[in-house]
């Protein structure tokens, strides 16, 4: 076993992990900080797949701006014991139900593809910020000029929302 | 590929108009002559058949004529939407500029969803389609409902976007060559990867979500209710039928050949839908909130053009947006005018303001589908595409049965308006009817009547060439 393939398996373990830890763990804040470790866990796949660009974007956006704002809302909020809603049982069921079978159909996707290509741990250069960088201002020029039309619709949007009347 | 030029550049010239320009009339002028505009281009696109704009997008988005008269059918709807309810639009709040620059960059994402050739721009449609309607539900933020309906709505939302971004994501890992071109997922029935079926179950379910189809409605009755009315109307005609433009698109282009597959479950959310939206709409006291059950319940019949998806259920679609559209546009200006929405304060309309009575009525008889109006034509179109499609009689017979049920809900308000006595003691205002308003009201009921009674006027655009 090639120390690549420990490390694939080490961030596998890793990410699903933390990924149950997340959604089991009482404490909003908890759930929070297992949110990170899952991105960083991912983005080491990322490194491994020759993506350094994407892995570095990937923790910037994620583990640094967006769990910021995670953080800020919990607190915000100020979830503790007393203001915790009653959890009903019936949707809890159905929840359990319908996840459930989301898991199974995409179990069973799974299974039926013929796992014939391993995985392939740093080959290919589409990764590099250097190709990207060519493929987001040549062949992709267009959709990536158009979402800025989305986020500045979300700049107005927000000074909108939180302007005093 | 001009619509989508035009209408973001009308989107930053209201934001700065709103910005810089103190009159609060001149934004509702200002965007009135960009919708325009904003046909105009489309226009001449139809006409040239290309785009006045020279720029090399892979194929990324394709054009048809289908898909800019469809469009075209879309700007018109908002080009009547501005002139009968600009004012409500300047009545929400402070920001009128941002609003109408809200609704321009929907617009954008609408023009997106019609024109669309990659899964990339499918999203990007979609998201720039969203964004903006999320904000405009909760503009009346002296309004606790529209607050909520705001939250409300971009939680859902966010959500029904992860699901179809995992969709793509599962699609574009199934198809042979990973690509983002809709028309190479579609490699027919032998070779389709399971992934693609499971990203066509994740996509069918987030652009259901999108046009408020059963059972991903749930978001729908309260959102149409919070949000300012104006804006209801926006978002449940042109945006919804832009969600169902791009359904038709995608899936015909992209699962066109498994069709039959997916069939069935495009006849239990049909099925489920029409049962939902007419039945709770029997209940509801409030005209607005019937209104929005109703709009569910119109979505059913949308999801015919799904089921059948031949050359029939497409012209029926653009008909239906047509029908469907200006007399919802209509019926939630008038709503938009009244105070109260409940049905006793359409009591005696027909006594006190007989013109938009008189109109109320021909939209409710179009979206009830009463021959001679629009929504009679674009049902007939509908019914006859699932006859032709699979001979599917028992589908077409459910459709009519709850087709009749809607006739319950949507003739209390004419009952009301024409056979009850006017409320003496407490009479309801209706908000500045003046005879522009009147005027377009009065436009829209004559254009109802005209595309029933000659709907290939609509139709002969989409085979322009």
């Amino acid at each position: 076993m090639s120390i690549i393939s420990i490390l694939f398996y080490f961030l596998s373990f890793l990410a699903v992990g933390s990924a149950i830890m997340m959604l089991i763990s009482k404490n909003p804040i908890h759930s929070i900080l297992w949110l990170i470790v899952i991105f960083f866990a991912i983005s080491g796949h990322y490194v491994l797949m020759n993506a350094q660009f994407l892995a570095i974007v990937n923790i910037i956006v994620y583990a640094g701006a967006i769990m910021v704002l995670f953080l800020f809302v919990v607190m915000l909020m100020n979830l503790n014991a007393e203001t915790e809603p009653v959890k009903n049982h019936r949707l809890q069921l159905i929840g359990v139900v319908s996840g459930g079978l989301l898991l199974l159909v995409l179990l069973s996707a799974v299974m039926k593809t013929k796992a014939n290509l391993p995985v392939q741990m740093v080959v290919g250069e589409e990764g590099l910020i250097q190709n990207l960088g060519k493929t987001l201002f040549t062949y992709y020029v267009v959709p990536f000029e158009l979402s800025s039309i989305l986020f500045l619709s979300a700049m107005v949007g927000a000074v909108v929302i939180s302007k005093k009347d | 590929m001009n619509a989508i030029v035009v209408s973001a550049f009308m989107g930053i010239l209201m934001m700065f108009t709103g910005a810089f320009v103190k009159n609060r009339a001149v934004p509702r002028y200002l965007a009135i002559a960009g919708a325009i505009l904003l046909f105009l281009a489309n226009a001449i696109e139809l006409k040239q058949g290309q785009p006045l704009f020279h720029i090399n997008i892979y194929d990324m988005l394709k054009t048809s004529s289908y898909s800019l008269g469809f469009l075209a059918v879309m700007i018109g709807c908002l080009i009547l939407l501005f002139l009968l309810s600009g004012e409500d639009i300047e009545r929400v709040g402070h920001d009128v500029g941002e609003y109408f620059a809200l609704i321009f960059f929907v617009m954008c994402g609408v023009a997106i969803c019609a024109t669309f050739n990659t899964l990339l721009f499918l999203f990007l449609g979609i998201e720039i389609l969203s964004i903006p309607l999320y904000i405009l539900t909760g503009s009346n933020k002296r309004n606790l409902l529209s607050i909520e309906a705001a939250l409300k709505y971009f939680l859902m939302g966010s959500f029904s976007t992860g699901l179809l971004l995992m969709g793509i994501a599962m699609v574009y890992g199934g198809t042979p060559n990973a690509s983002f071109y809709i028309a190479s997922i579609d490699v027919g029935n032998t070779a389709t990867s399971p992934f693609i079926i499971i990203g066509l179950i994740l996509m069918l379910v987030a652009i259901s979500f999108k046009v408020s189809a059963a059972p991903f409605h749930f978001w729908a009755p309260d959102v149409y209710d919070g949000a300012p009315t104006v804006f209801t109307s926006f978002m449940s005609t042109i945006v919804k039928v832009a969600g169902f433009l791009a359904f038709i698109r995608l899936f015909e282009n992209s699962f066109g050949a498994i069709h039959k597959d997916w069939q069935k479950l495009i006849v239990v959310i049909t099925i489920a839908t029409l049962f939902i939206g007419n039945i709770t709409a029997i209940f509801q006291q409030s005209v607005k909130r019937m209104l929005a059950y109703s709009s569910i319940a119109q979505a059913g019949f949308m999801m015919l053009a799904l089921f059948a998806l031949n050359d029939r259920a497409k012209e029926g679609m653009v008909l239906y947006a047509a029908a469907y559209s200006i007399a919802a546009i209509g019926l939630f200006g008038i709503v938009s005018r009244m105070n109260e929405f409940t049905i006793s304060d359409f009591n005696g309309l027909g006594k006190t303001h007989p013109v938009v009575a008189f109109t109320a009525t021909i939209f409710l008889l179009s979206l009830t589908g009463i021959p001679l109006t629009a929504g009679f034509q674009s049902k007939l179109y509908m019914l006859t595409s699932v006859v032709e499609n699979s001979n599917q009689v028992w589908l077409v017979i459910v459709a009519v049965i709850f087709s009749a049920i809607s006739a319950y809900y949507y003739f209390r308000v004419i009952q009301a308006m024409y056979f009850k006595e006017p409320n003496t003691e407490d009479p309801v205002e209706l908000w500045n009817i003046n005879g522009w308003f009147k005027s377009v009201l009065i436009l829209l009921a004559i254009l109802t009547i005209i595309i029933g009674i000659y709907p290939e006027w609509i139709l002969g655009w989409l085979y322009y060439w």
